[in-house]
């Protein structure tokens, strides 16, 4: 059963079977979260903000599109609300422009990319981090990355590629 | 990376059982809608009066170039800036918490309201189209104008 089909049984007739779609989302939106704040707890705060939010607008989710993309868009509206609560407190990088280098996808494949990520994440700024971590630690596509983070495809691509060449910088610094 | 695993089940599952979290009905989500819908196409209206009112003022007009646009400003439909107002603040604050531009482009959406406010603007001047919707004020369709252009 797909989880729109589920939202769907949960908006008509039987709203225990949510505790399905936390059980399967929970984790995944919890290390998404987590390396947007860097704070094990604020993220805990902001997928539990996050279930009961989806929950309350349930009816306003419209089944022809992705369930995935849009409980992942409201952990990052959260995430982003927090950031801003707390501005002091969280450590976020200036935004600062990295060259764009498309070779790179050559020299790297998406799995080593992934190990290079987990390593490294935390030190690239949040508008590379964000679309990288979701696309290779949440295995998002393109086209769902620019659903959640409302940037053209086309943006997306190229933030993950200039990510990808501050990342190589930032763990060949670390070794 | 950190492998934590965290357990919200019971507590998600509790507060909607106990009915501290409820969802929000469908009509809830509707009337929003359409309270924004409404508000955008006030503005719209509002807008085609300003884009009406400007190409009246480049025509070359006679000595009763005042009147005609006394007249005009009276046309003024005025239950469109009420509506506007009321269903853009309406609309903002129901869906304030409800993600309703979800999977939409929204440069693309503003391009297409600008082009289709302004496209209209004109077509409404072109074929005279403005006795329907404001009276026939604009001082077109009848003789005096006529000679005045």
């Amino acid at each position: 059963m797909t989880d729109e089909e589920l939202v769907k049984i949960i908006r008509t007739s039987d709203q225990e079977q949510y505790s399905v779609i936390v059980k399967k989302y929970q984790d995944k939106l919890f290390r998404y979260a987590n390396n947007i704040v860097n704070d094990e707890s604020r993220a805990t705060d902001i997928v539990q903000q996050t279930f009961i939010k989806a929950f309350i607008n349930l009816n306003g989710f419209d089944t022809k599109k992705s369930f995935s993309s849009w409980i992942y868009r409201i952990v990052h509206n959260e995430a982003m609300n927090l950031i801003k609560k707390y501005k002091k407190e969280v450590s976020l990088l200036p935004d600062f422009d990295i060259p764009s280098n498309d070779n790179v996808e050559d020299e790297y494949n998406k799995e080593e990319t992934a190990t290079e990520v987990k390593k490294c994440l935390k030190e690239i700024p949040l508008s590379y981090s964000e679309p990288l971590s979701l696309y290779y630690l949440e295995d998002k596509s393109y086209e769902e990355i620019s659903d959640i983070l409302r940037l053209p495809v086309s943006t997306v691509g190229t933030r993950i590629n200039r990510a990808k060449t501050q990342l190589k910088k930032i763990c060949k610094k670390n070794k | 990376m950190q492998k934590k695993q965290i357990d919200l089940t019971n507590e998600i599952m509790s507060k909607i059982k106990k009915g501290q979290i409820k969802m929000k009905p469908k009509w809830y989500f509707v009337l929003g809608s359409l309270s924004m819908i409404l508000g955008l196409s006030s503005i719209s209206i509002i807008l085609m009066f300003v884009i009406r009112l400007f190409m009246f003022s480049i025509r070359s007009h006679g000595p009763m170039a005042d009147i005609r646009l006394q007249q005009i400003l009276s046309s003024f439909p005025l239950w469109a800036p009420v509506v506007a107002i009321l269903g853009l603040i309406f609309g903002i604050f129901m869906l304030k918490k409800y993600d309703f531009s979800y999977k939409k482009n929204f440069y693309l959406v503003l391009l297409g309201v600008i082009s289709a406010i302004i496209l209209s603007g004109v077509l409404i001047d072109k074929f005279n189209l403005d006795r329907f919707m404001f009276g026939n004020r604009f001082g077109r369709g009848n003789g005096i104008n006529r000679q005045a252009r």
